[in-house]
């Protein structure tokens, strides 16, 4: 579904991503650990081309993502993606923000991209916030607006990049919950995040990603338990002992 | 005291100028709005030749005086065989010249946008212009109410050049009630009254739109 070779990013003289070797399967939930400024938000943001590669190979959904003749919009509809900020637009209802893509990319009706809206507002566990601007929304409900708003799409992939870091505490399991259930259901899905919890119980797979390069790739069990990595070790203990 | 004489005398010209200056600027409003929206985008879009057309415009209009850019119209363009009447003319130099500030403060607008809602709608697959369109703008336009404000009343009284090559506005019709009377003072103050009555309404209806959207938010 995804396929990561040799991929190297540079931002000017600096050197982001190194020799990236990846490949994620349809089904897959890989979630992507490390400390920060270790490119994981990068590598996800190349998956949709929200970041250019300097060189090297990736393949999403069987398509070359840097290829000149790549249309990457009709790339993207398959590819939802769920940002830190939520980035919902702040002059359209919940509702208007799920339709807005479903409308203006697929050419769904009005009807029909109201009735998904709110078939995905149902199951992220806020319909009755429709009609609501995202401003009067707490950060885990605009967060779980943000899935909804991915999910319209009908996506076969699922980014997300630190959906719940800039959430208070207390929002974070609901957010967390909506993400598990679209794991169980088979959603391939990308996740660069801090939640230790999370990744130990939904994730297949365990990228450690450190100054830009992928350290390590291990099931939760075996990575948690025992590390391979010296890095790897040092990171788990800083994070889990607290 | 004013000689109110003067003004009842000449009532159908001022009222003739009264409308072909708030036609003129109703025009060049709407037609600097949509040049400079243009413009704004090209000067941002991801395209170096729309980026230079853009840079280009602003740079070069908003640096030439207002009345230069109206007789390229008048006289410039006619000498190509090109010819409009006075009014147009000056109605098509006023757009010219103000869609170049107009720009300048849609571009200010669009870059204040938070740079992940460009990101969120490009993700979901929309092109670059709906993404412009549906989501940039719209937030665009509320930052940019107070400035574009200020365009709009400049607009309003830089209009006033139509006067200069006889566009049948306030200020031509203003000349020539002075002329035929050999009054000045109380004539110019009738004027001054009449763009006040354009300027004035349209700086507290833009206040209050301001006030509006604030409160929405």
């Amino acid at each position: 579904m995804i396929y990561f070779h040799q991929l190297n990013k540079h931002y000017g003289d600096f050197h982001v991503l190194k020799d990236i070797n990846l490949t994620i399967k349809q089904g897959e939930v890989v979630v992507i650990i490390g400390p920060s400024g270790s490119g994981k938000s990068t590598l996800v943001r190349c998956i949709n081309r929200l970041e250019t590669i300097t060189s090297g190979e990736l393949i999403v959904d069987g398509v070359k993502v840097n290829d000149k003749n790549t249309d990457i919009n009709k790339l993207r509809r398959n590819i939802g993606m769920v940002f830190q900020n939520f980035n919902l637009y702040p002059h359209k209802t919940v509702l208007q923000n799920i339709t807005l893509a479903p409308m203006k990319v697929l050419g769904v009706s009005e009807q029909e991209a109201k009735e998904t809206a709110m078939y995905y507002l149902e199951k992220v566990g806020i319909p009755d916030k429709a009609n609501a601007y995202p401003t009067a929304l707490s950060g885990g409900q605009q967060q779980r607006v943000a899935i909804a708003r991915g999910l319209a799409m009908k996506p076969k992939i699922m980014l997300f990049d630190e959906p719940t870091s800039a959430l208070d505490p207390e929002t974070i399991g609901e957010v967390l919950d909506v993400m598990k259930t679209l794991a169980r259901e088979g959603m391939t899905m990308v996740v660069v995040t801090h939640e230790m919890g999370f990744a130990r119980e939904v994730a297949d797979r365990i990228v450690f990603m450190d100054q830009g390069r992928i350290l390590e790739e291990a099931p939760p069990e075996q990575f948690f338990a025992n590390p391979r990595e010296e890095r790897a070790r040092l990171f788990l203990s800083r994070i889990l002992n607290h | 005291m004013l000689d109110y004489s003067i003004l009842i005398e000449h009532w159908d010209m001022y009222m003739q100028g009264f409308a072909n200056t708030l036609k003129a600027s109703v025009l060049a409003l709407i037609g600097s709005l949509a040049i400079g929206t243009v413009m704004a985008v090209f000067r941002i879009a991801p395209i170096r030749a729309l980026n230079w057309i853009g840079a280009a415009y602003v740079e070069f209009i908003r640096n030439i005086p207002l009345i230069l850019i109206v007789f390229v119209f008048f006289v410039g363009l006619p000498a190509i065989g090109i010819r409009f009447d006075s009014f147009t003319a000056g109605t098509l130099g006023l757009t010219v010249y103000t869609a170049a500030f107009i720009a300048e403060v849609i571009r200010a607008g669009i870059l204040a946008v938070p740079k992940g809602q460009m990101e969120a709608a490009r993700s979901s697959g929309l092109t670059y212009l709906q993404a412009m369109w549906h989501v940039i703008l719209p937030q665009a336009v509320k930052i940019v109410i107070p400035p574009m404000g200020n365009q709009f009343i400049n607009l309003v009284k830089n209009s006033s050049v139509l006067g200069v090559i006889a566009g049948l506005d306030l200020m031509y019709f203003g000349d020539l009630i002075s002329s035929e009377t050999f009054v000045t003072f109380d004539v110019y103050i009738f004027v001054a009254l009449f763009y006040l009555l354009l300027t004035i309404p349209l700086s507290l209806g833009v206040g209050a739109l301001e006030r509006r959207l604030a409160k929405s938010r």
